[in-house]
């Protein structure tokens, strides 16, 4: 038997995050300097923490309406190009769960999967040009191998979880193809891709919160 | 970081509650929404809207009035206005006959603006849209985002919102922005950098003595760094590769000498003297001339130079009446 999310541990997971994202302000604002123009933290931050702030009304939500609304409130919170992505991934995840009360693995998996197309199609990018797509798409594949060859759950999201934090690291070495980074002559190559990094926080943060407080 | 300014958080809202406050004929949408919109609504007239990351003042809010947009939507600083602010400009500015959304090409604003026209679509409210790309610091291409809109912008505002009062359809008025945006070519260059307020300190160094030929007005890196030179040299540098983009030679011009928001009108003059004597030389006609602060980078220092092919068409509505707080013709 598969785990199962609810609102209520997806909120929680969200916290975790939020307070991961705004401690690591000096970082994350470092990174964005080198390629970007230093306001990734700065949006992102503000974007997470509306969801704090909104945490007791989604908790109990659906989970597929707390999705929708959090795609809501990161589109209009966020702002830029993070923003829509961010904004229309979540509305692509309620889609891909409608009518879900609570979500098992598979169900999990197919929300990220529905997120990462969605930023795909919106944003025109592909793995490999060096946007948070790059965390998170190796992530989705990754989870669906290990559910298809029935790996366990704990197991399962180490593996996940791993995924997203090599996809950052990977982002590296790679040339920028979208955003402020495709400008530079360089086109970033040397410098992490500060959106891949917070994306890579996102997912691990999830999969620690399902290891360590719902699979027993 | 020295500023003028009581929040972060707040420096786009109390901006645009200043702006209006200033200026009558404008209003302001309120915190949250950040839109500035004409006071007096003309009624069957294509809405010209555009809108983008604060920081650029006075664009876009300083361009709303009689004879250029009926409404400006501002994002957080460098950052795109999110659809549900775009949506409330598009309403603002929508008397029936359309709205014609004015973008520049960075891709935060192209996607949050076509997200705003496809809301907008749902409720009934038609729109269209230009990409402003005429920085040719970059290379055009269709592999990557391409090129950006810098202060081109401004005389696309201007086309359209001239078009637009005189009646034209969204068709009409979408083909003379088109043109405006296919005729127009700018090159910038920096001195300094520029700090986000709510950031704190400046996103990159440059040396004292040092230039960087091409950089983009969120502080986007350019072609090329070096020590700074005389303003003819400079001018012959920027000028030389808008000319080497687009023929330009026995034409009509309209030129644009953009301040970044931290260089005096006292180089922007002696830059253009410059950059008028390298045209003249060129068997470039120049029919009119802008210097000032039109589409700045915060505190940043330095220019940009903009050249606007004219024909007929286009004198007449660059000599069209507008009546905008930072545009006036």
């Amino acid at each position: 038997m598969s785990f199962v999310i609810t609102s209520k541990d997806y909120i929680n997971y969200i916290n975790i995050v939020s307070k991961k994202i705004y401690e690591d302000r000096d970082y994350i604002t470092d990174l964005d300097a080198a390629t970007g123009d230093g306001d990734h933290w700065t949006n992102i931050n503000m974007g997470f923490q509306s969801l704090v702030g909104a945490s007791d009304e989604l908790r109990e939500m659906p989970i597929c309406e707390a999705f929708k609304k959090i795609g809501m409130l990161m589109m209009s919170k966020i702002g830029g190009s993070s923003g829509i992505l961010y904004g229309g991934a979540y509305l692509a995840a309620s889609k891909a769960v409608a009518g879900k009360e609570s979500i098992d693995s598979q169900e999990l998996c197919t929300a990220l999967e529905a997120m990462v197309n969605d930023m795909m199609m919106r944003g025109k990018a592909k793995p490999g040009h060096k946007t948070m797509i790059d965390a998170l798409y190796p992530a989705v594949q990754t989870y669906k191998e290990a559910l298809a060859s029935g790996t366990d759950d704990k197991k399962t999201l180490e593996l996940v979880k791993q995924a997203a934090i090599d996809g950052a690291e990977a982002t590296r070495n790679m040339e920028a193809v979208k955003g402020r980074a495709s400008y530079q002559t360089n086109k970033g190559v040397g410098h992490l891709d500060p959106g891949a990094v917070t994306m890579s926080y996102q997912i691990e943060c999830l999969c620690d919160y399902i290891i360590n407080n719902v699979i027993n | 970081m020295k500023k003028i300014i009581n929040n972060p958080d707040n420096v786009v809202s109390e901006m645009l509650q200043g702006l209006a406050k200033a200026n009558p004929s404008v209003v302001y949408s309120g915190v949250g929404i950040e839109v500035i919109s004409r006071k007096e609504k003309k009624q069957n007239k294509v809405g010209v809207i555009s809108g983008g990351g604060s920081g650029h003042e006075p664009a876009h809010a300083g361009y709303v009035g009689y004879g250029m947009l009926d409404a400006a939507v501002a994002g957080n600083v460098f950052t795109s206005p999110s659809p549900d602010r775009i949506l409330e400009g598009i309403k603002q500015a929508d008397s029936g006959k359309g709205v014609l959304m004015i973008i520049k090409n960075y891709s935060g604003d192209v996607m949050n603006f076509q997200m705003a026209g496809e809301l907008a679509g749902s409720e009934g409210i038609k729109t269209d849209y230009v990409i402003v790309r005429d920085d040719v610091a970059v290379p055009d291409s269709t592999y990557s985002t391409g090129r950006r809109g810098i202060a081109g912008t401004i005389f696309v505002h201007k086309i359209a919102g001239a078009a637009a009062e005189q009646g034209k359809s969204l068709e009409e008025v979408k083909a003379l922005a088109q043109k405006t945006i296919d005729n127009v070519r700018s090159m910038g260059m920096a001195m300094t950098p520029c700090i986000l307020p709510a950031v704190g300190r400046p996103g990159f160094e440059l040396g004292e003595d040092e230039v960087e030929i091409g950089m983009g007005i969120h502080g986007e890196p350019g072609v090329n760094r070096e020590k700074i030179s005389q303003a003819k040299e400079l001018a012959g540098k920027l000028v030389g590769r808008i000319l080497d983009d687009y023929e330009f030679t026995g034409n009509e011009v309209a030129v644009m000498i953009n301040g970044l928001g931290g260089t005096p009108l006292m180089e922007l003059y002696i830059f253009y003297n410059e950059v008028e004597k390298i045209l003249t030389e060129k068997g470039i006609k120049i029919y009119r001339t802008f210097v000032g602060n039109y589409m700045t980078s915060l505190e940043m220092a330095g220019c940009s130079v903009t050249l606007l092919k004219l024909d007929r068409e286009l004198k007449d509505l660059l000599d069209f009446r507008c009546d905008a707080p930072a545009f006036r013709v």
